[in-house]
């Protein structure tokens, strides 16, 4: 087969790009078994042990949970009206109005602070308005962050709704199949790749969300991300190396049970790893 | 025909839970926007465009804006050049290598972007390892801060959306079919060639969606233009957030904020302008 002479250089920049995303995690695991680090963080370690681990507050394990419980419930609420949407606009009568398509793409032009503010501006003015408190609240996260999930969700479920579709269906109901059973046994297992890399994407982007959810914190709980953003913008504490070591490694557990379990097609839609 | 009607009453629901989401926020914020600040978090009852007019008329604004379209755009163009190469070699490559490496991608993208910024620091800090290793090359000549000014933070914008360039110009390249390429090298094309009259025009429109994603992603970060510029690069996020949190100005934030989004859709509609190809690109925008 013929190839490309100048692979090489393309795989050079390849290694690169790779170096330069996993340097950091690397430097951040390391960097937290040096129990020598007072004021500032330092990297090769000095003084191994596991200080830091045993020192971890309370806080950061509530924080981790917040923030996991916020993805799955936002990227849970995208996919659902994600899925919703993108069903109406491809099989009603608006079929593939681009406006509709755009309209539910909108979130996606809203720059993330600005997202920010607004839902804590918005959050005022329930609080005044109604009494209805949400600022540092769990529902208070799971709606912004449901707001920027939608597209995610919108549109990995439109591209796997494919244009025969409908004629599966309609040979569903040719052999007798009820609505209800034509759905659930054909439009729904069709969906499926769309709906777990929708849920996928949409979980990424709320679980490591900090320019929305800073401004959401006042005066309440608050997400892992923005905790660490905080650490590091007011008072160093080694002890967040710790923690980020441990997102980082309950991740990579996580993708790696994900691929062997389902496989990696469903979050790559067209990328034919099979398991 | 009832089943329509079905999906049309589901796409009703939708709409109705986004404009919630979508428009009423939006609209007492934009409101908000023509009121003028009196100070302590409160906000006047005159309709006024003072807030514009101020930003608009002011060289510190301008500037801000200006810094905050060029670090947004050289790091878009950074991550397309290093995320190109990248998702080209994992789209052609066809062995168990290839399943791992797409493992580490999501484990990058999977972890939050200070963790990363976090990182950067202890590489980038004054007894990180890369100024000592700059240090050793230069034989001590070296002696500037790499952390602090505009390059940390465009590193730091380029870790934020490298993970997710990536996995999108992978399914670009995936789409393009390897024969073409084959043909174009069996009939004497060289490497430049190729690349420019077979694989870039193929994969534009996916490509137009990625850059247009990882641009309006870096205008509205400030996650690394606050950590890694630390306070001497000022872009328009960061005063955004100083508005809020420090100065308790939120009329003025909103103006800023009104401003930035308009900047973002005026330029995604002039990259379809441009280029209207682009449009059928949609579908693409699917793997974001």
């Amino acid at each position: 087969m013929k190839e490309m002479r100048s692979n090489v250089v393309l795989i050079a920049i390849a290694f690169c790009a790779y170096a330069f995303l996993l340097l950091p995690l690397v430097v951040v695991v390391g960097a937290s078994f040096d129990g020598g680090a007072q004021a500032y963080f330092r990297f090769p370690p000095q003084v191994i042990s596991l200080r830091w681990y045993a020192e971890l507050p309370a806080k950061y394990w509530s924080s981790l949970t917040l923030s996991f419980a916020i993805a799955l419930a936002a990227g849970t609420a995208a996919v659902l009206i994600g899925t919703v949407a993108a069903l109406g606009i491809a099989r009603g009568s608006a079929r593939g109005n681009a406006t509709l398509e755009t309209y539910f793409r909108f979130p996606l032009q809203v720059p993330f602070v600005v997202t920010g503010i607004v839902f804590l501006q918005f959050y005022y003015l329930l609080l005044d308005t109604f009494g209805l408190r949400l600022l540092g609240t769990f529902w208070g996260y799971v709606i912004a962050h449901t707001f920027f999930c939608i597209p995610y969700a919108v549109g990995a479920v439109g591209s796997v709704i494919a244009r025969d579709l409908d004629k599966t269906e309609n040979a569903a109901r040719v052999a007798g199949a009820t609505e209800l059973r034509v759905f659930y046994r054909v439009t729904l297992p069709a969906l499926k790749p769309g709906l777990f890399a929708g849920f996928f994407f949409a979980f990424i982007v709320s679980f490591g969300d900090v320019p929305v959810s800073v401004f959401l914190a006042t005066g309440g709980r608050v997400p892992l991300p923005v905790e660490i953003f905080q650490t590091l913008q007011f008072d160093f504490d080694p002890r967040v190396l710790a923690i980020s070591t441990i997102v980082v490694i309950l991740s990579s557990g996580f993708i790696v049970v994900m691929q062997r379990w389902v496989g990696l097609d469903l979050v790559l839609p067209s990328s034919g790893i099979s398991r | 025909m009832k089943v329509r009607r079905t999906y049309d009453l589901l796409l009703l629901a939708a709409l109705a839970v986004s404009a919630l989401l979508f428009l009423v926020p939006q609209f007492f914020f934009v409101r908000q926007s023509f009121y003028e600040s009196i100070g302590m978090g409160l906000t006047g009852d005159v309709l006024t465009l003072a807030n514009y007019v101020k930003i608009l008329t002011d060289r510190f604004y301008l500037e801000a804006f200006g810094r905050t379209l060029a670090l947004s755009g050289v790091a878009t163009g950074a991550g397309l050049l290093l995320a190109l190469p990248t998702a080209y070699c994992l789209a052609r490559l066809r062995s168990g290598v290839l399943r791992w490496l797409v493992v580490l991608l999501l484990i990058s993208s999977f972890v939050s972007i200070v963790v990363k910024v976090l990182g950067l620091t202890l590489l980038l800090g004054s007894n990180g390892p890369i100024p000592a290793l700059l240090r050793i090359l230069t034989g001590g000549l070296w002696s500037a801060s790499l952390l602090y000014n505009g390059s940390a933070v465009v590193i730091g914008l380029v870790q934020y959306t490298l993970p997710l360039l990536v996995m999108l110009l992978f399914g670009v390249i995936q789409n393009i079919p390897r024969s073409l390429e084959e043909a174009a090298l069996v009939h004497g094309a060289s490497d430049w060639r190729l690349v420019k009259r077979v694989l870039l025009p193929l994969a534009l429109p996916g490509l137009l969606t990625a850059a247009l994603i990882s641009f309006n992603m870096n205008m509205g970060a400030f996650t690394s233009a606050v950590l890694l510029g630390g306070g001497n690069v000022l872009t328009i996020p960061v005063l955004i957030q100083r508005k809020i949190i420090l100065e308790v100005d939120y009329p003025a934030a909103a103006a800023l904020s009104v401003l930035l989004t308009a900047a973002v859709i005026l330029i995604n509609l002039l990259a379809l302008v441009i280029h209207p190809r682009g449009r059928r690109s949609v579908q693409i925008e699917a793997a974001a």
